[in-house]
């Protein structure tokens, strides 16, 4: 890659508290991502991961460091359409009587003169990345009728209609079954490669970051690591996981064999691909660190 | 139909087509806003809204008296008109700042419930304020009674009221027509709207405050209680309907018009007051909606449930 190119995310010395708290959010994170690179950001709930994408939207001010996202501040690069986002799908509302095609308009037409039709160009484009993500066998039916597979698509849709620089997808993979989850990564690695596009991924589950990632930082509260999937480690899960968080460990067994530890009744088990399991538990002597 | 004998004579003709045109006018705006209302569960900021008038008309009441009550700052004056919509307006910008602490001390609903009692208890002492200012001046006091103001008195309305309320009403839908694009983004998804750089504060405000201009403007033809159906049922039945934006609008337009049409013709022919007529009318609509298999995320007849049940406690209590 060309030395002039900024790096599509820059990150130094992070740390945010929202106001009246008595906790840092985020403490001292460093992160860059280059430009076409695919970063998964893996944490637990409560781990600052949603304070970080606000800040890099430009949504939330007042931190300390600097934050650059392809060499500009975060508010001027969110003004600019540098960033397309994929929020969380519970966020939209479904009872709203539009088409796919409608909603992947919203973002690229909101600022067209309102006396105006929308003009042809940004019809074709609405057009190609409907097409591109898969969403055109559906494009005209309400988003009321969809499955959250096929939503995902029209809001990545909606945000590929801005031709954005970056595309940031926030905890992608929720409430979506496994052959859908698989669909998804495969989704994610074509608009990759036909699109050069930068693409962060945000998330608690292991497998929406380990599916399509070329490089993955792990955040609670501070940044754990930030590397390649292959070198997540169980300590450095363990750590993450374990970090102020209510009674969840995370330990190493092959995929195909049960697991060896005892989980309390009750808690619930994830297994990926890598062999690492994390089971969160409720039990009370756990619960007594997370004062949260 | 005693209705067909009022349009066919040229003196009653007079006394029943301004009301029809105002109530036409009224509905058309209610309805396609009511879309927006129902979809983004802000029922109860219509309730709220609506309540918040009698805090306007009280001030209206001393303004008044204290002027010694010039013949221009009566009731039903523009004068009223206008210090109603002012002082709902600001209740409306008053709850949207509310609205927008998210997760904050306050939430949402009580904050616009705060805001509801606060100001119909503020209403109910400014009245008697400005009939005590008047005994004490010897002038009379132009107090309106209570049931008009909660039921409303559309048959009353003369050829400048229906003018009032079809010019606010092409200026609120010229102004919605303008910000379509983005309001569409910002009802669908507020949090997405944000982050694609959309001013969601201004947006939120602006539904507000066309809501607010709405909300009086349907109260002189449905009261204050009521008002706030015309707000919601129109939308709530369309969407039952269909899920079509463009066909979802229409319907509520049509519905809503047919309730105004057969409302006033239940109360011309039964001499009953128009208001509960046109709401009653509107909520069979609703209901026949329903008979649809459903569709639509079950959000509108939820949303309307709960703001109906709390207005309606809250409306009552205080006389």
């Amino acid at each position: 890659m060309p030395a002039p190119q900024p790096p599509a995310v820059e990150i130094a010395d992070l740390s945010f508290r929202y106001s009246g708290a008595e906790q840092f959010a985020l403490e001292g994170v460093a992160l860059s991502v280059n430009q076409g690179e695919r970063l998964g950001i893996l944490g637990p709930n409560g781990g600052g991961k949603s304070t970080l994408l606000k800040i890099i939207l430009g949504l939330v001010t007042g931190y300390q460091g600097t934050v650059k996202v392809m060499g500009l501040p975060p508010t001027q690069a969110r003004r600019t359409g540098l960033i397309g986002y994929v929020p969380q799908r519970a966020e939209v509302e479904t009872g709203m009587p539009v088409s796919v095609r409608t909603l992947a308009g919203l973002a690229a037409s909101w600022k067209l003169n309102p006396l105006l039709p929308v003009p042809a160009r940004v019809r074709t484009n609405v057009q190609r990345v409907l097409d591109l993500v898969g969403a055109s066998a559906f494009a005209d039916k309400p988003i009321g009728a969809l499955s959250g597979g096929q939503l995902q698509r029209a809001m990545i849709a909606r945000a590929l209609a801005c031709e954005p620089k970056i595309l940031i997808l926030d905890e992608p993979t929720v409430g979506i079954d496994a052959p859908g989850q698989a669909k998804f990564a495969e989704l994610l690695t074509t608009l990759h490669r036909e699109l050069k596009i930068t693409i962060l991924t945000v998330s608690h589950d292991l497998r929406a970051i380990a599916a399509g990632s070329d490089r993955v930082a792990c955040l609670a509260r501070r940044l754990h690591f930030h590397d390649s999937p292959n070198g997540l480690t169980p300590a450095v899960l363990s750590e993450l996981f374990s970090h102020e968080l209510v009674g969840m460990h995370v330990h190493v067994h092959s995929s195909s064999e049960p697991c060896p530890l005892d989980h309390p009744a009750g808690a619930s088990t994830t297994s990926v691909q890598l062999g690492i399991s994390a089971s969160r538990t409720t039990k009370p002597a756990d619960a007594e660190g997370g004062g949260a | 139909m005693k209705i067909i004998e009022w349009l066919s004579d040229e003196m009653t003709r007079q006394l029943i087509l301004p009301p029809m045109v105002a109530g036409l006018g009224v509905v058309l705006l209610c309805a396609v806003l009511s879309v927006l209302v129902v979809v983004k569960r802000m029922a109860f900021v219509g309730q709220g809204v609506a309540h918040s008038a009698f805090g306007g008309i009280g001030l209206a009441s001393v303004i008044s008296v204290l002027l010694s009550a010039p013949a221009w700052a009566g009731h039903g004056s523009v004068f009223e008109l206008v210090v109603v919509v002012a002082f709902c307006v600001l209740t409306a910008l008053g709850m949207a700042s509310v609205a927008e602490r998210r997760g904050g001390a306050v939430q949402v609903d009580t904050g616009i419930g705060l805001f509801l009692v606060a100001s119909m208890a503020l209403g109910a002492l400014l009245v008697e304020a400005a009939r005590q200012i008047a005994s004490a001046k010897g002038i009379p006091a132009a107090t309106q009674p209570w049931e008009s103001l909660l039921f409303g008195s559309i048959l009353n309305a003369s050829w400048s009221d229906a003018l009032a309320a079809l010019s606010i009403g092409s200026l609120v839908l010229l102004t919605l027509f303008l910000l379509r694009r983005g309001m569409l983004f910002y009802v669908t998804d507020e949090s997405a709207a944000e982050a694609f750089g959309l001013p969601v504060k201004l947006y939120r405000t602006a539904l507000m405050v066309l809501l607010a201009i709405a909300t009086v403007v349907a109260m002189r033809l449905t009261g204050v209680v009521l008002s706030s159906a015309l707000l919601v049922l129109p939308g709530a039945a369309a969407l039952k309907l269909s899920r079509r934006l463009g066909v979802v609008m229409l319907l509520a337009c049509v519905l809503g018009v047919l309730g105004v049409l057969l409302g006033l013709t239940l109360s011309v022919q039964f001499n009953v007051q128009a208001g509960p007529c046109v709401v009653l009318v509107l909520t069979a609509f609703f209901g026949l909606s329903l008979l649809k298999p459903a569709r639509i995320a079950p959000t509108a007849p939820t949303a309307l449930a709960a703001s109906g049940a709390a207005g309606e406690s809250q409306a009552i209590s205080p006389r």
